[in-house]
């Protein structure tokens, strides 16, 4: 059993506005006893990687929804591949449509979290992953 | 006599009803919770004593008349035509006659006008109500970084006046803008595209005075949620100043604004944060207006607001309703000295509704039952009881044609079949109802007292307060969904396996093109380009450098500029950056 706290960076990439599933997502997984950063609204992807980085994080959660997420997505995992830092367990909120959920794990993300899901399964997912 | 006596509201009366309640909650409510194992009854009731000294005079009045609550009108111009509409197979394009037509948006500018095009074909006749993109909507070009992915996505892309113009091309003749009207969902760039509007009547000859439509122009909610904020709070202030003077003096048809408490619900606020936030909101753009020498009794019949609240709680959103249009006209009266009583009224296009965040994604044909709610409290409060949202809300952007024919016909079932809207403000001197309204206007009050005590909107944005107050609220809420305290069908409960998800076809044919959709960024990038090497750079050059100079006098209003600057084609974030440049930018909030 690993004591070290987990550490989530969510961030918002882009130029969404929606933040209520960011905000809830920090509030709870802090809560669960996460260590949580949140980045606030419009960052570049490379900003969310080099914060995630510099946060030593274990976990990035994005929150997009826009339907910008696949090139989004794409952009951040470009980012993590060229600052060798792929061992950084990526997630995904917001509105994704099913035919897309696919494309994203293709990417490299590790779950894709839709309307309705709990906190606790996200908590869930990520102990699991984090700690495997 | 004795019978009178037992009939009134007078002291003796009301103290035998009081004892009367108290035997019945001993001997019968009591006796049932502890029959059923309960701590206390999962039921209410009320009596006169829930409304001692209650005015009706003052806390009601009659509809139409000052403080609304019982409503703006006694009845509207769609309740006045309802029978004809329907017998005449009248068909609402969302807004009504010469209304606009259905909220959308997206791709290129061309990608949008030859979707008006096909809604036209359709018969949906509606003038433009237009969904900008993301990069639109935070003041960049479509070839700027911080778009990339994002041009034409939740909306159409405007870089620039040509790209309005060709989105307008389907508007002339019998639909030429001085026939139908527009709406513009754009707040921290909305003084362009205002300029944009008046510049494309010009441009065909039309006095920018007969122009009428609603730009949403409500920037100081971007900051409490939505986030399309650029600027701080401040000058964001100051250009919708800038806006308000001159819409009043060249576009007096023209909306002002259509103040959102719509969006600071569906981010989570709490219905009281949700009144109390907007009206402090509505109380500096009036506050604005009034520093600026306009006459709130003339500007304030052209503010709006943007279908405020929104939840499944029906007896609270009516009493949100009520409170609502009480407090208001109020503050106006009280605070404004506001005489006019077509300025006092809060103008949406519709009341009550259940909220988009009401929907869910899980077993998704059920949003219908849902918005039916909404529809049912909307035509309860004063208005169309319109079913919103189209039940397919929550699968992505572009409601199905399905999907809007449903929802359309359910607005009409309410209409014509229920006998609904037939009474106004039917709970007017309701025991519960007036005091759940009381209720919540003393909850509102007190937390616009806090807002007004941290010195105004302005100040609860920049200090954080409201921002942040939100953020926690929708986490609250979020920990009754998992503790199942609030429980939503198919979401956290119902979720068996011998449940069935009922799914009906979505025809693509109306929905966004997404091999358009694919390719909008490139071609709209395209478009820019040939736009900067096409247009005389100098001249651009030089009106933004103008434009800069009177930035920096707070005093100036900017709209002529800006009037320039679109006619010559500057784009829309070269005039952005110039108010960045100025201006600063906002910081987003963390938690």
């Amino acid at each position: 059993m690993n004591n070290k706290k987990i550490r989530v960076l969510i961030a918002k990439p882009g130029l969404d506005g929606h933040e209520r599933g960011a905000r809830i997502i920090a509030y709870g997984l802090r809560d669960a006893g996460f260590e949580v950063i949140y980045t606030g609204l419009r960052q570049s992807p490379e900003q969310i990687v080099s914060a995630a980085l510099q946060e030593d994080v274990d976990v990035i959660g994005l929150s997009i929804l826009s339907g910008a997420h696949l090139s989004l997505t794409k952009k951040v995992v470009d980012q993590l591949k060229s600052n060798d830092a792929e061992d950084i367990l990526l997630v995904v909120g917001g509105v994704v449509p099913e035919q897309d959920v696919a494309s994203l794990k293709e990417m490299g993300v590790a779950g894709v979290f839709t309307a309705g899901t709990s906190v606790s399964q996200v908590a869930q997912f990520i102990s699991e992953q984090v700690n495997a | 006599m004795k019978d009178k006596q037992n009939n009134c509201d007078c002291r003796e009366n009301l103290d035998r009803i009081a004892r009367e309640e108290k035997t019945w909650q001993e001997n019968l409510v009591d006796k049932r919770v502890q029959r059923f194992n309960l701590e206390k009854s999962p039921t209410s009731f009320y009596t006169p004593n829930a409304t001692q000294n209650f005015d009706f005079l003052e806390k009601v009045g009659f509809p139409g008349q000052y403080p609304f609550t019982a409503g703006n009108t006694p009845f509207d111009f769609a309740k006045a035509n309802e029978k004809l509409a329907a017998q005449m197979n009248f068909r609402p394009d969302w807004g009504g006659t010469r209304g606009v037509g259905k909220y959308g948006g997206f791709g290129t500018a061309a990608d949008y006008r030859d979707y008006l095009k096909r809604m036209h074909s359709m018969g949906r006749f509606g003038g433009p109500n237009m969904a900008f993109d993301l990069v639109t909507q935070c003041g960049y070009d479509s070839d700027s970084p911080m778009g990339e992915g994002e041009v034409g996505r939740v909306g159409v892309a405007v870089d620039s006046f040509r790209d309005f113009c060709v989105i307008y091309e389907p508007y002339t003749g019998d639909l030429e803008i001085d026939k139908v009207p527009s709406n513009f969902t754009i707040n921290a760039p909305c003084a362009i595209i205002i300029a944009m509007y008046a510049e494309l009547a010009r441009s065909r000859g039309i006095a920018p005075a007969v122009l009428r439509g609603t730009p949403q122009n409500d920037i100081l909610k971007e900051f409490i949620a939505r986030g399309t904020y650029i600027y701080p709070a401040g000058p964001s202030l100051r250009l919708f100043r800038d806006t308000l003077e001159f819409m009043r003096k060249h576009m007096p048809l023209l909306n002002v604004n259509s103040i959102g408490g719509y969006h600071i619900r569906e981010a989570g606020a709490t219905r009281s944060q949700d009144l109390a936030f907007s009206l402090a909101n509505a109380a500096a753009y009036i506050r604005e207006g009034v520093n600026a020498g306009l006459d709130p009794n003339d500007f304030l019949t052209k503010f709006t607001f943007n279908a405020f609240g929104g939840s499944m709680e029906i007896y609270k959103e009516i009493a949100f309703h009520r409170a609502s249009r009480r407090m208001y006209a109020r503050m106006l009266k009280e605070e404004f000295g506001v005489t006019n009583p077509k300025a006092m009224t809060i103008r949406q296009p519709i009341t009550a509704h259940i909220g988009c965040s009401s929907t869910t994604l899980q077993r998704t044909l059920n949003n219908w039952a849902r918005a039916m709610v909404g529809g049912v409290a909307a035509g309860m409060t004063g208005s169309l009881p319109g079913v919103f949202p189209p039940w397919d809300e929550p699968l992505g952007l572009g409601h199905s044609q399905e999907a809007v024919q449903m929802q359309l016909d359910a607005t009409r079932i309410l209409m014509h079949e229920t006998g609904l809207t037939d009474v106004c403000d039917p709970w007017a001197g309701s025991y519960f109802m007036e005091s759940l309204t009381d209720e919540l206007e003393a909850d509102a009050l007190a937390e616009m007292e806090k807002i007004q005590g941290m010195g105004g909107a302005v100040a609860a944005i920049e200090n954080g307060y409201m921002p942040k107050a939100v953020a926690k609220s929708a986490y609250e809420k979020q920990k009754r969904i998992e503790s199942q305290e609030d429980l939503v069908v198919g979401v956290n409960c119902y979720t068996g396996e011998h449940e069935i998800d009922v799914t009906i076809n979505r025809e693509v044919e109306a929905t966004y093109d997404p091999a358009l959709m694919a390719s909008c960024e490139e071609r709209q990038k395209a478009t820019l380009q040939e736009l900067k090497r096409s247009r005389d750079g100098k001249t651009a050059l030089s009106l933004l450098s103008t434009l800069r100079t009177h930035a920096r006098d707070e005093s100036k209003n900017l709209m002529p500029d800006i009037c320039e600057c679109v006619k010559n084609d500057c784009t829309l974030q070269e005039v952005c950056d110039v108010f960045r440049e100025v201006f600063g930018e906002a910081q987003p909030v963390k938690l």
